[in-house]
């Protein structure tokens, strides 16, 4: 049954490298965290009931609810509306999110560790590569976050693969990246905003004198 | 053969059903086109040579050829061997390819764009057929046509998921084979925006004929390979025929209805869209071996 949800995330995957609108990127984010929550509520259950209680509200709540209204705030606030300069062509980027996939796929199956369970680690190592491929080529703000929290998925996806329980430290710790990040981005976009009229990485050299 | 005869009044319906959104033309208004086109004769520009000659022929006679090798419901093919299906796409291959060289043989420019155009799509549609039919060979152990569907449809109960991607995938396929939205408007005559049109721009009569013949087969061909997916061989002959026959009928109004909400990608898309396809192809692909337990996760 996870399989499903696992086959629906990769496909995800190959969407973010293929939409160019913002507004789609946030819908692929909510729709990410819709799934974690499905996986999570099929695997994890023996564990106590109020443990799990928390992971699921958690996970539901911030990550396809409130995330992507917050970026979405943003998003209406300074009118972001296409994602036209990407630094690689679309084409040429979705070979590569089905390379990251072939790899982790690969390289989990060479790992013959009884301790993973490697449906997951799969997805979730080719969820962090893409992530950090995202970041790599899109010059906007704004789509740095979007990458930080794609990473932030497959983290999680890879403490759900490392074991039948989900402590709560790594919980935690993963909510607090999350609003750090996220704080950090409204805050900058607003002022980058207010005082530069873009948000392209690129102009913010000239923070440098 | 009673498949072949089956085929080419579903394909003339099929390709009427397709403009009914606006007003409906007499359906087997094709045919009658198709007549006319062969009581003309043909007029050939003294650039070229044979090639542009013979190159409809060998089109037609390909496409024929590939029909031969699918099976209809518990009908079996009349050829078939193991790994008939790369034949099957040679064969359309080999059929493209030779109207792509008479489209360069015309010694015009326009002719050269679109066949450069088609061959970029072609090249890249490729993949997607053929990881789909790995996927479902991948599936039964099977590496024909004839009995690959037949022990999909009693073995797996995961194949409806496979079979909704496998079935997405061939739409598309098709759409993009036959030159259709949104890869390209077959009924535009703008210069920089035909890509298969302009590569039978100049040819005519009895030629143009063929090639419309040919498109048919071809739209009929995936049509049969989709309704193999649909069709449960449990039931008697004459259902199955039946069955066959209305999968088809729905198979064009389908390709009508898609056809008709859509506009033509940009041009810088097509490519983007069609490695799409051979992406999520491969993702069909991994997720049949993830099902399949061919790789073992735990």
């Amino acid at each position: 049954m996870e399989y499903i949800f696992i086959i629906i995330y990769s496909i995800t995957l190959v969407y973010f490298s293929l939409a160019e609108r913002v507004s789609k990127y946030v819908l692929l984010l909510s729709l990410q965290g819709l799934l974690l929550f499905s996986i999570l509520f099929v695997t994890l259950i023996d564990i106590e009931i109020f443990d799990f209680l928390f992971i699921l509200t958690e996970t539901i709540v911030v990550k396809a609810l409130i995330l992507p209204w917050f970026m979405n705030k943003v998003r209406r606030q300074n009118q972001l509306k296409r994602e036209n300069d990407t630094s690689v062509p679309v084409f040429y980027s979705i070979i590569i999110v089905v390379l990251c996939l072939l790899v982790s796929f690969l390289l989990s199956s060479k790992l013959q560790n009884t301790q993973i369970h490697t449906k997951y680690f799969t997805v979730a190592f080719s969820s962090v590569i893409f992530g950090i491929y995202f970041i790599i080529i899109h010059k906007n703000i704004f789509s740095h976050v979007v990458g930080y929290l794609i990473i932030e998925n497959g983290i999680f996806l890879v403490s759900l693969s490392l074991g039948n329980k989900m402590p709560m430290m790594v919980n935690l710790a993963v909510l607090l990246d999350v609003l750090m990040g996220v704080l950090v981005l409204g805050i900058f976009v607003n002022r980058i905003g207010n005082t530069f009229e873009s948000v392209e990485v690129g102009h913010l050299t000239q923070l440098k004198d | 053969m009673v498949v072949a005869a089956i085929f080419i009044p579903g394909i003339i319906s099929k390709t009427k059903s397709k403009v009914a959104g606006r007003k409906m033309p007499p359906v087997l208004q094709p045919f009658f086109d198709v007549l006319r086109l062969f009581k003309k004769g043909a007029v050939y520009s003294k650039t070229s040579s044979f090639i542009y000659q013979l190159a409809p022929v060998v089109y037609i006679s390909s496409v024929i050829m590939a029909l031969f090798l699918i099976p209809v419901g518990r009908l079996n093919a009349l050829f078939s061997f193991q790994g008939d299906f790369v034949l099957f796409a040679y064969l359309i291959a080999t059929g493209r390819f030779m109207m792509i060289i008479a489209a360069m043989d015309q010694g015009s420019s326009f002719e050269g764009m679109g066949a450069n155009r088609e061959a970029l799509y072609a090249m890249l549609a490729e993949p997607a057929f053929f990881i789909t039919i790995a996927t479902l060979a991948l599936f039964t152990g099977i590496t024909s046509f004839e009995s690959l569907f037949t022990h999909l449809n009693i073995e797996f109960n995961f194949s409806y998921v496979i079979g909704v991607a496998s079935i997405y995938v061939l739409i598309n396929t098709v759409m993009i084979e036959n030159s259709r939205m949104p890869v390209d408007d077959p009924k535009t005559h703008l210069e920089l925006t035909m890509i298969h049109e302009v590569m039978v721009l100049d040819n005519s009569g009895f030629d143009l004929g063929l090639i419309n013949i040919a498109s048919w087969l071809k739209f009929s061909i995936y049509g049969t390979l989709i309704s193999n997916f649909i069709i449960s061989l449990l039931l008697p002959l004459h259902f199955q025929i039946i069955l066959y026959l209305i999968i088809q009928i729905v198979f064009a109004i389908t390709v009508g209805l898609l056809e008709s909400f859509r506009a033509r990608n940009k041009m810088e898309k097509n490519p983007q869209w069609i490695i799409m396809l051979s992406a999520i192809a491969i993702v069909g692909f991994l997720s049949a071996l993830i099902i399949s337990q061919k790789i073992i996760l735990n």
